[in-house]
């Protein structure tokens, strides 16, 4: 039932995708809307996943790589719909829900969630994994952001004009969610980090065993402390601050999924 | 009866003599024009980049002289000492032409800026004067509507409007690719020339509204502060106002760039990285352009918006073609119903003299006979139903064919068929 539903919501996804892009083709702004509006159900299927899956064995949503991508994807996704308030970014959906439908469709790709480790169990983990996870959506948010930012930017100082079809919003608007992004991020990455050491103190009786997952998160959440402090204390320049996000989350990217890759 | 148009515009004039002609109020006017007997429906169109006298007449050669009298006496100011040849000067479009003309105005691609939105308004504005002054009847008005229509269709179907192509709307449009909101921000004008004057006013229209004037003669600033309820300032605290400013325009005289990378540097520091946008629109530059090594700071001098001016208008004019497609299909569509007036008085008469007939024979025929009213009423309605069951098919046939050229021998051979010009000599 899970996985049927994850397939709808990729699917919704998906045509929330191929709808904003023929909104972009046809500069229609009631196809743009369509797009949000389907993103929007997407995001609500994609969360009765996850209820459905918690209600019926009581895991944590996020219990092997692929379905913490899915649940990334709805972190991300659920973001962007609320920044969609407050800024005029709807023709990122064309960008969004591609990203999305690819977390829905991978999370679907696992039959059921796998069997439940013994020291799995219980809700400090559930924490440390559902944190964690949306920390790495939201500064993946912000490393996409930066990218439009960095394209933006070069194009305004070498005097090109614009490609009407794709116009993107304001600098002024991407620096501006990148700064949130990057906070609302940060802050999610750290109570995972908090989380994560409260459940192997409970677990292993201290907070630090000293794995290489450890070891490299911990980095990650410096790197991430360092560039926080470089962009709201000693004000970087939005361009500085964009390399920032995407290179910081490049690394996290590497600590957190890459590790668990090749180890 | 046919359409005139006689006016002049600024492809076809000087303006030295567009401005010889002036209409404040076209209402006296049209019912000059009106009142004569040649001509049964006029209006005006008077903007700054055109006059133009629009006619209905049934007589077109006197009509034609009228015109001309009637720009040269009502319309040029007498008091002028301006040599033009007046056949030069102005453009003369008969029916189609006179049509497709309209349609060009009233959407926008005959203008001097083609794509621009004010002419709309002005062509609606004809239009009412013209009613009020009750010059404007059934054909003209249809016209105008047809126009307004056109008008419409041209901007909902191609991107004519899109892309600005003034040095001032594309500076603005700019801004808006670095800057979300403008009512926050801050705007510094460094001299105080026409040119940064008129790029001022419209950011200003787009919201920008806290301004500061800085030049090198403080009393010319503070002149043109008091217009735009902006602070004046010296030329000395340049670094200050860069570095609370968040739009520069310079528009400033002098050999040396006024804005130089040092004190861009400093002014950068100084407010904290913040994105900075130049616009330059002085002659020479007034900003030195290796301040482009800055982060977050965007410098365009008058070459660079003129590029993008440039490549708007190019794409205009592409759009413009597109739009004249548009213009065509909607003439020749109002060429149909104005040619299918020419179908009216032939089946009037056609009616007229088989109504005529079937009176006269039903007289006849309820004189020699002695019928209930009832009856009377009866053979009254039969007789009506066969006349117009039999001039349905061709009247429905005349309609049709009048809105083709080649549709006038319908009209002729049905005159002939049904006598219609020997019952008018009768007549």
């Amino acid at each position: 039932m899970t996985v049927q539903i994850l397939q709808w919501t990729a699917a919704v996804y998906l045509a929330a995708g191929l709808v904003a892009g023929l909104g972009l083709g046809l500069e229609t702004r009631r196809i743009e809307r369509a797009s949000v509006a389907l993103l929007a159900f997407g995001a609500v299927l994609h969360a009765i996943s996850f209820g459905l899956l918690h209600m019926t064995e009581n895991p944590p949503p996020v219990t092997s790589l692929l379905e913490a991508w899915s649940f990334m994807a709805w972190i991300g996704t659920v973001f962007f719909l609320i920044l969609l308030r407050r800024a005029r970014l709807q023709r990122l959906v064309v960008l969004v829900a591609p990203a999305a439908f690819l977390g829905a469709f991978l999370g679907a790709l696992v039959p059921s969630s796998g069997p439940v480790v013994e020291a799995d169990k219980g809700s400090w983990p559930h924490a440390h994994v559902l944190l964690s996870s949306a920390g790495l959506a939201l500064l993946g948010f912000a490393a996409l952001v930066g990218v439009i930012f960095l394209f933006e930017h070069r194009r305004l100082k070498a005097k090109r004009p614009p490609d009407r079809r794709f116009p993107f919003p304001s600098l002024e608007a991407l620096d501006r969610v990148n700064a949130v992004s990057l906070t609302v991020g940060f802050l999610l990455l750290t109570l995972g980090v908090i989380t994560g050491m409260i459940w192997l103190q409970s677990t292993k009786g201290r907070p630090w065993t000293g794995t290489a997952h450890e070891v490299w998160s911990l980095v990650a959440w410096l790197i991430y402390a360092a560039l926080e402090y470089a962009r709201f204390a000693a004000k970087q320049s939005s361009r500085q601050a964009a390399i920032s996000a995407i290179a910081g989350f490049a690394f996290l990217l590497f600590a957190v999924v890459g590790l668990e890759l090749i180890l | 009866m046919k359409i005139i148009l006689l006016g002049m515009n600024h492809q076809s004039a000087p303006v030295e003599v567009r401005e010889l002609l002036a209409v404040e109020d076209p209402g006296p006017l049209l019912r000059k024009l009106v009142d004569s007997e040649d001509i049964e429906e006029a209006a005006i169109f008077s903007t700054c980049n055109r006059v133009e006298v629009l006619v209905l007449t049934r007589a077109p050669e006197s009509a034609r002289h009228r015109l001309g009298v009637f720009f040269n006496r009502d319309l040029v100011r007498q008091d002028h000492r301006v040599e033009f040849d007046f056949e030069e000067v102005t453009y003369e479009y008969h029916d189609s032409e006179a049509v497709s003309h309209v349609l060009r105005v009233a959407s926008s691609l005959d203008s001097m800026v083609v794509g621009e939105p004010q002419i709309l308004g002005q062509t609606k504005e004809a239009y009412r004067a013209a009613v009020e002054s009750g010059s404007c009847g059934p054909i003209l008005g249809r016209l105008f509507q047809h126009a307004f229509a056109t008008a419409k269709r041209v901007k909902t179907e191609t991107r004519i409007a899109e892309r600005p192509v003034s040095v001032a709307r594309v500076a603005v449009d700019l801004a808006k690719q670095i800057f979300e909101r403008f009512d926050e921000k801050r705007a510094l004008l460094i001299g105080a020339g026409e040119m940064g004057e008129t790029a001022l006013r419209t950011l200003r229209k787009h919201g920008l509204e806290s301004i500061r004037i800085a030049n090198r003669t403080p009393e010319r600033a503070a002149a043109l502060a008091a217009q735009f309820g902006a602070t004046a300032h010296g030329l000395d605290e340049l670094e200050t106002l860069l570095a609370e400013a968040d739009v520069v325009i310079t528009s400033i005289g002098g050999d040396d760039p006024i804005l130089t990378l040092d004190l861009a540097k400093r002014a950068m520091r100084d407010r904290r990285k913040r994105p900075l946008f130049v616009i330059d629109i002085g002659v020479p530059r007034n900003a030195d352009p290796a301040i482009d090594a800055i982060d977050n700071l965007y410098r365009y001098d008058l070459d660079d918006l003129g590029a993008v001016a440039n490549e708007n208008a190019e794409h205009r004019a592409h759009e413009a073609e597109r739009g004249m497609a548009i213009v065509v299909e909607e003439q020749q569509r109002f060429d149909g119903w104005f040619a299918a007036l020419r179908a009216v008085p032939t089946i009037r008469h056609l009616r007229e003299r088989a109504e005529a007939i079937r009176l006269r024979e039903l007289e006849k025929t309820l004189g020699r006979i002695a019928l209930a009213e009832d009856q009377q009423a009866a053979v009254d309605a039969l007789t009506k139903a066969i006349v117009n069951k039999i001039l349905h098919a061709p009247v429905s046939r005349l309609k049709r064919e009048a809105e083709r050229e080649e549709g006038m021998a319908y009209l002729q051979t049905a005159r002939v068929l049904f006598e219609l010009d020997d019952e008018l000599d009768r007549e």
